[in-house]
C-alpha cells in the first residue's frame, strides 16, 4: 500500500512538473468557457453578418446548444488531447529505462499499472469536472436551464468513455512499449467501435455511444435503456483490459 | 565463506542466438567480484536474469540461498543494482528520488532520512538540490550507487559502472566501491581490465556465454605465471649501458621496449 501511494505520488509529481496536468486543465478550462460562448455568440454573429444582403435568422440559442457544444468539444478534441497527453504513460518508462531501478527496489509490477491508472484517472476526472463546472456556470448565467433528462447518466457516460481511453492507452503502452503503439491501440479501438456503430442493433451495447449521443439523452430523445448496456460493457472492458495490462506487464522482459 | 550468489547451468537465448550457454559460477560473501567480458559477451543478460528482469531458459540462480524467479522476485530485497547508464526521473531532485526508493523498498521514514543523508555524503552529492535531469553522467552514476545501497543490500550488482565515465569519474566510482566492500558483496561487470585489477579480488571471464576463466586474482596469477618479467628504468638511464651489462653477463633479452607516457597518466596530470 505504501509503495502504491509513493508511486502514485511520483506520477502526480511527474504530471505536474512535465506540464501534462497544466496542459489538460488549460485545454478543458478553455472548452468549458468556449462551449457556452460559441453557443451564445454564433447566432448573433451570423445575424449581423448579412451575407450579400441576405438576412440570416437563426433561432435564439438555448441552454441545450451550450451542452451540444460541450459534448462535441469534450467528446472529440478533448478526448484526442487526453490520448496524446497520456500516450507516453507506459512507453516513457520503457524507453528511458526508468523502471529498472524501481522494480529492482521491490516495486510490484501490478503497482506500476494501478498507480498510473489512478493518477491518469484522477487527472482526467479533475479536467472533466472543471470543464463541466465552467460550462454549467456560463450556461446558467446566459439561459434558463430548462428541464434536462438523465443528467447524471449523460455526463457520467462521457467520463466513463474517457476512462476506457486511458485504460486502452496503458494496455497499448504495456504491449508495444512505444508511444505510437499506445496511441494506435487506443485509436484503433475507437475506430473499430465507430465502424461497429453502423449497425443500429449494436449501438446500445457499444461504448462509443457513451461519447456520441449524450445530448439525445439530455433532451429525452434517447432513454436510459439505450445507454445502460453500453455503460455496463464499458465498465467490464475497463476491468478486463486493466487485468490484461497487469498480466502482460508481469511477463514482460525489461 | 558462504556464497551470496550462485548460478547453475544458466542458459538464455534471444531468438536463435544463444547468449548464455550453460554458465556456472558463484560469488562468495565479502568479495569484490569482477565479471569480465567483451561487449555482447552476456554480462548484462546474466545480471538481468539475476534480478528477475529477464527470464532464463534453463538453469538456476540463487541469491542468499533463495531461488530467483522471473518477474516478481523476493530475492531483490537482498540486491542493490546499478546500471551502466542509470536513468532517473529527470524532474525529481536527488533526495526526492531516494525518498521514493525508500518508500518502495519499505524502509521507515527515519531510516530513509538518515540513510539518504549518509549515502549522498558518501557519493559526494550532499547539498546538491538541483533536478536530476541536469546531472552529468558521473553524478547520475554516483546517485545510482546511493540508490543501490539505500536498503543496505547484501549484494551490490554493478553493470559496467565505469564504462561511460571519464577517467576522473571512474576513479571516484572505484573508490566508492572499495569503501562499501566491508558491508556488502560487490559484483562488478566491465570490459576495462585495469579497473578490475585496481579493486577486485576475484574474477570470472565470460566469453560467448561460457565461463572462460575464474578464481581469485592471486590464484589466477599464481597459476598462469608467465615466467618472464619486465624491468623498468628511470628516464635518465643509459639504455646502451644496461644492454651492455646484460650482454657481458650473457643475458639476452627477447625484446627491448621503450616505455611511453600513457595518455591516461597525462590526462590525470593535466586534469588534477
Amino acid at each position: 500500500m505504501r509503495a502504491y501511494l509513493a508511486f502514485t505520488k511520483k506520477e502526480f509529481i511527474e504530471n505536474l512538473r512535465t506540464y501534462k496536468l497544466l496542459i489538460l486543465l488549460a485545454v478543458f478550462l478553455l472548452f468549458g468557457v468556449m462551449s457556452p460562448l460559441v453557443a451564445k455568440l454564433v447566432p448573433e454573429i451570423m445575424q449581423n453578418l448579412g451575407i450579400g444582403g441576405i438576412k440570416i435568422t437563426l433561432p435564439e440559442a438555448t441552454a441545450m446548444d451550450s451542452w451540444v457544444q460541450f459534448f462535441k468539444n469534450v467528446g472529440q478534441i478533448g478526448l484526442l488531447v487526453l490520448a496524446v497527453v497520456f500516450a507516453g504513460i507506459m512507453s516513457n518508462e520503457f524507453s528511458r529505462g526508468t523502471l529498472v531501478n524501481v522494480l529492482t527496489k521491490g516495486l510490484k509490477r501490478h503497482t506500476v499499472i494501478f498507480s498510473k491508472l489512478t493518477a491518469a484517472a484522477l487527472i482526467w476526472t479533475m479536467s472533466y469536472l472543471l470543464c463541466l463546472a465552467v460550462t454549467y456556470g456560463y450556461t446558467v448565467y446566459f439561459w434558463d436551464m430548462g428541464e434536462l433528462q438523465h443528467v447524471f447518466l449523460a455526463f457520467f457516460s462521457m467520463w466513463l468513455f474517457g476512462l476506457l481511453l486511458v485504460v486502452l492507452l496503458i494496455l497499448g503502452g504495456t504491449l508495444f512499449k512505444t508511444f505510437i503503439g499506445s496511441l494506435l491501440l487506443a485509436g484503433g479501438a475507437v475506430v473499430a467501435m465507430t465502424l461497429l456503430n453502423i449497425s443500429p442493433k449494436i449501438q446500445k451495447y457499444n461504448p462509443v455511444t457513451l461519447c456520441g449521443d449524450n445530448t439525445a439523452l439530455l433532451t429525452g430523445v434517447k432513454n436510459a435503456s439505450d445507454f445502460v448496456p453500453a455503460v455496463i460493457i464499458c465498465i467490464a472492458l475497463v476491468v478486463v483490459l486493466t487485468t490484461v495490462s497487469v498480466v502482460v506487464f508481469d511477463r514482460k522482459q525489461i | 565463506m558462504t556464497d551470496v550468489l550462485t548460478i547453475q547451468n544458466l542458459t538464455k537465448s534471444f531468438g536463435k542466438e544463444t547468449v548464455i550457454d550453460g554458465l556456472t559460477f558463484s560469488v562468495p560473501e565479502g568479495s569484490i567480484f569482477g565479471f569480465i567480458g567483451k561487449n555482447g559477451a552476456g554480462k548484462t543478460t546474466t545480471m538481468k536474469m539475476t534480478l528477475g528482469l529477464l527470464a532464463a531458459d534453463s538453469g538456476e540462480i540463487t541469491v542468499c540461498g533463495e531461488r530467483v524467479s522471473f518477474g516478481q522476485t523476493a530475492t531483490n530485497r537482498h540486491i542493490g543494482y546499478l546500471l551502466d547508464v542509470p536513468e532517473f526521473y529527470g524532474y525529481m531532485r536527488p533526495k526526492e528520488y531516494l525518498w521514493l526508493c525508500g518508500e518502495i523498498t519499505g524502509l521507515e521514514n527515519a531510516k530513509i532520512k538518515s540513510r539518504s543523508e549518509e549515502l549522498l555524503k558518501l557519493v559526494g552529492l550532499a547539498g546538491i538540490n538541483k533536478k536530476i535531469g541536469s546531472f552529468s553522467r558521473g553524478m547520475k552514476q554516483r546517485l545510482g550507487i546511493a540508490q543501490a545501497l539505500l536498503n543496505e543490500p547484501k549484494l551490490l550488482i554493478c553493470d559496467e559502472p565505469t564504462s561511460a565515465l571519464d577517467p576522473v569519474g571512474r576513479k571516484e566510482i572505484l573508490e566508492i566501491l572499495r569503501q562499501v566492500k566491508d558491508k556488502t558483496t560487490v559484483i562488478f561487470s566491465t570490459h576495462i581490465i585495469s579497473d578490475v585489477e585496481r579493486i577486485c579480488d576475484r574474477i570470472a571471464v565470460l566469453d560467448k556465454g561460457r565461463l572462460a576463466l575464474s578464481g581469485t586474482i592471486a590464484e589466477l596469477k599464481a597459476k598462469h605465471k608467465s615466467g618472464g618479467f619486465t624491468a623498468t628504468f628511470d628516464a635518465g638511464t643509459d639504455k646502451e649501458r644496461v644492454l651492455g651489462v646484460l650482454a657481458e653477463n650473457h643475458l639476452q633479452p627477447i625484446g627491448v621496449e621503450e616505455t611511453e607516457q600513457t595518455i591516461e597518466n597525462l590526462f590525470m596530470e593535466v586534469i588534477l
